[in-house]
């Protein structure tokens, strides 16, 4: 017994002290992931390790928006913008060791939308109609040449080949593993899969015959750790040398650590309050009183004092990460409660409106700290005569309620792609009324042409025209409160070098390296 | 005792019956639905619309309460929809990993509690007795959650002496690693049935030692120690172990918040991930195996019963 309890504590102190080992990141993750097979991942936990495994025929050039070649060398999209023909990347294999090539692009796309397709399965493929509904036929050329047609020219679908669901996976996993095959993945990217205990790790290899080149770093571990007080602590104590969404409350105690530092990365997130644009009674169908209101939040202090300087003021849909993409030139609402009441009694509210309520949800993905902003902007909302009462609810209940019809409600998105098309078109486009996701039940039409248009055509310039445009018809019809952009908040050990944080909320860790 | 046997099991049916109506219709008539949530905001009405009637949630509730429930007559726990795996085999996995947490809280309440006790019955009206009843009364009352984050403040980001969750180092660990892990989610978890467990040892201990018999022991000269531990411990047994029994079942079910606190990797965190995304084959599978386990940790206290006491008799 003694000897026992002397062994007992020897190994308890050798692990006391977490051996970080250069060869091993170890990322701590918010939840678990919860399958990789890439046509069933929704949520970015499981995608932030998924992202490692596999690749798509076009990718993002990293820390970016911009797209570059990746499982496709190059592209031709033909004159009338029907047959996207790509050549693909020769020697490229599989992490089960067979090749990749023109049928295996055919095989993971027909998969998800030919439903007597032998891998089809029993499985929901969630994304299909919104990325691969497009397409007409794909065509294997020869080895290492794939022709997609479209049934329509589709302006986003080229930065929609960069999405989970159009990535490549291995035919032959599918054959063997059928709707199991997310618990065996193998795609082609630089890490692979090695063990997965669920709840607990899922380390990931390098994949030693990985085309381009190799990372330093041997394994990745991702750990998921649900309370953001016991994430810190695994940062402070070494267990962990990378973490996501810091609580903003902690954000001052990690500025003063030395061993820790804080990155915040540009992100396509917007965070804004839809008003229902049909109503008469509170009276937001009135474009007057919508103004208003934007200029009755005071923003910036949201920014400043909620989110501690974490987010860019907003004014728009589109955060800067659409780089040339967003319109900056578009009427601005500064914190201007004068202005706002003016607004008002122009609108013929001089003594503003009550009987307003304000849709706020406990927690959410994306949606910062809801709770605080929602009072927030219930108090400068009352201090210019429009009394609202606030109505919270829980996350999964809060979804359904927001697409039927509220008066006023918050809301955030993390766009997946990096085509404006994702954040305009689904969210203004009077096409999405509720039960879509236009919520606020905006319609303007000539906004709906410009943005079904810019679905239409691929011609880049042509596309970002329509979309500055309609960027400043929606600011001057202020169908939101736009209030932020969120940046994402990464914690890392001070050792930890060359990572990046990537606009579409991925970790790209496979080019950090450990510096002393 | 085998007709009692055959009774008590019997009767388990109808209360498993009512527990899935029960745990069926909440979750159904709760707010929100796992379509909406599994196909997120890039999904079109329509989408929503087939994937609904993919999962049979068109048709009436009490149409799919029967497939469900023949299909569990089966042994058929589902698909999770979110995991995308079968249930069953999953929700075990998690529900070893409560069990272990669960007994871990039940060895620090039994030793704490039921030992902390009957110090107190011993030392009755001491400093130590309103001491101990003090802490006890402070475990009572604090939310597990609060005393789950205060640990992890003050032991790993303070003294960092314990890690903050997990079963495992993150780079693996041994049984011992286990161990480690364990103390704080145990202790967290196991505080509130530990002071229940000293409050209620503490008066059945009082109780049996005002007794003509316990006077009896020591006027024939039976030391203190044995009047303690033969003769009013036994005696007092009967309310301990039917409190230990309710505080096991407390535990399975309590180990939810412990479980999200400490990222620990069982049945609770699964099911609160399940709840949110309205996973409802996973809620209702995980709901139905701890009302289970309740029930038979509630007859296997009552047969422990008259192993305690031969007086009393099963028929």
């Amino acid at each position: 017994m003694g000897s026992l309890l002397a062994s007992a504590m020897a190994i308890g102190l050798a692990h006391s002290a977490y051996a970080s080992d250069d060869d091993t990141i170890v990322v701590g993750l918010q939840a678990e992931p919860v399958t990789f097979d890439p046509t069933q991942i929704s949520d970015l936990n499981t995608s932030r390790v998924a992202r490692r495994l596999y690749e798509g025929l076009v990718g993002l050039k990293y820390g970016t928006y911009d797209l570059e070649p990746r499982l496709a060398e190059s592209w031709e999209i033909s004159e009338d913008e029907l047959e996207y023909t790509f050549k693909l990347r020769p020697g490229v294999k599989f992490h089960d060791g067979t090749d990749f090539n023109a049928e295996a692009v055919k095989y993971s796309f027909e998969r998800q939308i030919d439903e007597n397709h032998p891998a089809h399965g029993s499985l929901t493929y969630r994304g299909a109609p919104s990325y691969l509904g497009p397409i007409d036929k794909i065509e294997v050329i020869d080895d290492l040449t794939v022709k997609i047609t479209l049934k329509n020219p589709s302006g986003p679908f080229l930065a929609r080949t960069v999405g989970m669901t159009m990535r490549i996976i291995s035919p032959t996993a599918l054959k063997k593993y059928g709707d199991d095959v997310g618990q065996y993945p193998s795609g082609t990217g630089p890490y692979m899969l090695e063990e997965w205990e669920p709840g607990i790790r899922t380390t990931l290899a390098v994949n030693p015959d990985y085309w381009g080149a190799t990372p330093e770093i041997e394994n990745l571990i991702y750990i998921p750790i649900v309370e953001p007080a016991a994430r810190l602590s695994a940062l402070t104590t070494g267990e962990i040398d990378l973490t996501v969404d810091v609580p903003f409350d902690s954000l001052e105690s990690i500025k003063e650590n030395p061993d820790v530092e804080l990155q915040l990365g540009d992100s396509a997130h917007v965070w804004f309050v839809a008003l229902n644009t049909q109503l008469s009674d509170p009276p937001f169908d009135n474009v007057l009183v919508r103004q208003a209101m934007n200029y009755a939040v005071d923003k910036e202090g949201i920014v400043k004092d909620i989110l501690q300087g974490t987010a860019s003021v907003s004014s728009g849909p589109l955060s800067a990460a659409y780089g040339a993409l967003q319109n900056t030139d578009v009427k601005k609402y500064p914190y201007d409660p004068e202005k706002a009441r003016a607004l008002l009694a122009e609108a013929g509210h001089a003594d503003g409106f009550g009987n307003c309520e304000f849709m706020v949800p406990e927690s959410g993905s994306g949606m910062q700290a809801p709770i605080e902003m929602g009072t927030l902007i219930q108090a400068n909302l009352a201090a210019v005569g429009i009394n609202c009462s606030i109505q919270t609810m829980e996350w999964g209940a809060y979804l359904k309620a927001y697409r039927e019809h509220p008066q006023m409600a918050q809301m955030s998105w993390n766009p997946p792609i990096g085509d404006p098309d994702i954040v305009l078109n689904n969210l203004l486009n009077s096409s999405n009324f509720p039960p879509g996701w236009n919520a606020g039940s905006y319609k303007n039409e000539r906004v709906d042409e410009l943005v079904s248009g810019a679905q239409k055509i691929s011609d880049p310039d042509a596309r970002r025209e329509m979309y500055l445009e309609a960027q400043t018809l929606i600011a001057e019809d202020a169908p939101w409160i736009f209030v932020n952009h969120g940046s994402q908040i990464v914690a890392h050990t001070a050792k930890l070098k060359n990572f990046l944080v990537s606009p579409d909320f991925d970790l790209i860790v496979e080019y950090a390296t450990f510096e002393e | 005792m085998r007709n009692y046997l055959l009774k008590r099991l019997a009767q388990t049916i109808p209360v498993l019956f009512g527990i899935s109506v029960l745990v069926f219709s909440m979750l159904h008539l709760a707010p929100g639905d796992p379509a909406d949530l599994l196909l997120g905001p890039d999904a079109t009405p329509e989408a929503v619309a087939e994937l609904r009637s993919d999962m049979g949630l068109d048709r009436p509730l009490v149409v799919q309460y029967g497939a469900w429930a023949g299909r569990i007559l089966q042994g058929d726990f589902g698909r999770s929809v979110v995991l995308n795996r079968a249930v069953l085999p999953e929700i075990l996995k998690r529900f070893k990993n409560t069990a272990i947490l669960t007994a871990g809280a039940l060895v620090f309440a039994v030793i704490f509690g039921i030992g902390i006790g009957i110090l107190a019955a011993v030392f009755h009206q001491t400093a130590f007795d309103s001491t101990a009843m003090l802490v006890a009364l402070a475990g009572l009352s604090m939310p597990t959650f609060f005393t789950g984050i205060a640990g992890i403040l003050i032991f790993a980001m303070g003294m960092q002496v314990l890690p903050s969750s997990g079963m495992y180092p993150a780079r693996g660990g041994d049984f011992f690693d286990l161990l480690r892990h364990l103390v704080m989610p145990a202790i967290t978890l196991g505080a509130v049935s530990a002071a229940i467990l000293a409050r209620m040892t503490r008066s059945a201990m009082l109780e049996v030692i005002q007794q003509d018999f316990i006077r009896t022991a020591r006027a024939k000269g039976v030391s203190e120690r044995g009047v303690v531990w033969v003769h009013a411990l036994r005696n007092a047994a009967i309310t301990i172990v039917t409190v230990l029994g309710m505080q096991i079942g407390y535990l399975l079910g309590g180990s939810v918040i412990t479980e999200a606190v400490f990222s620990w990797p069982g049945l609770g965190q699964m099911m609160v991930r399940a709840i949110q995304a309205r996973d409802y084959p996973t809620v209702q599978g995980g709901v139905l195996l701890i009302a289970m386990s309740f029930v038979f940790i509630n007859l296997a206290v009552d047969l422990i019963y008259a192993w305690i006491d031969p007086r009393i008799r099963y028929s």
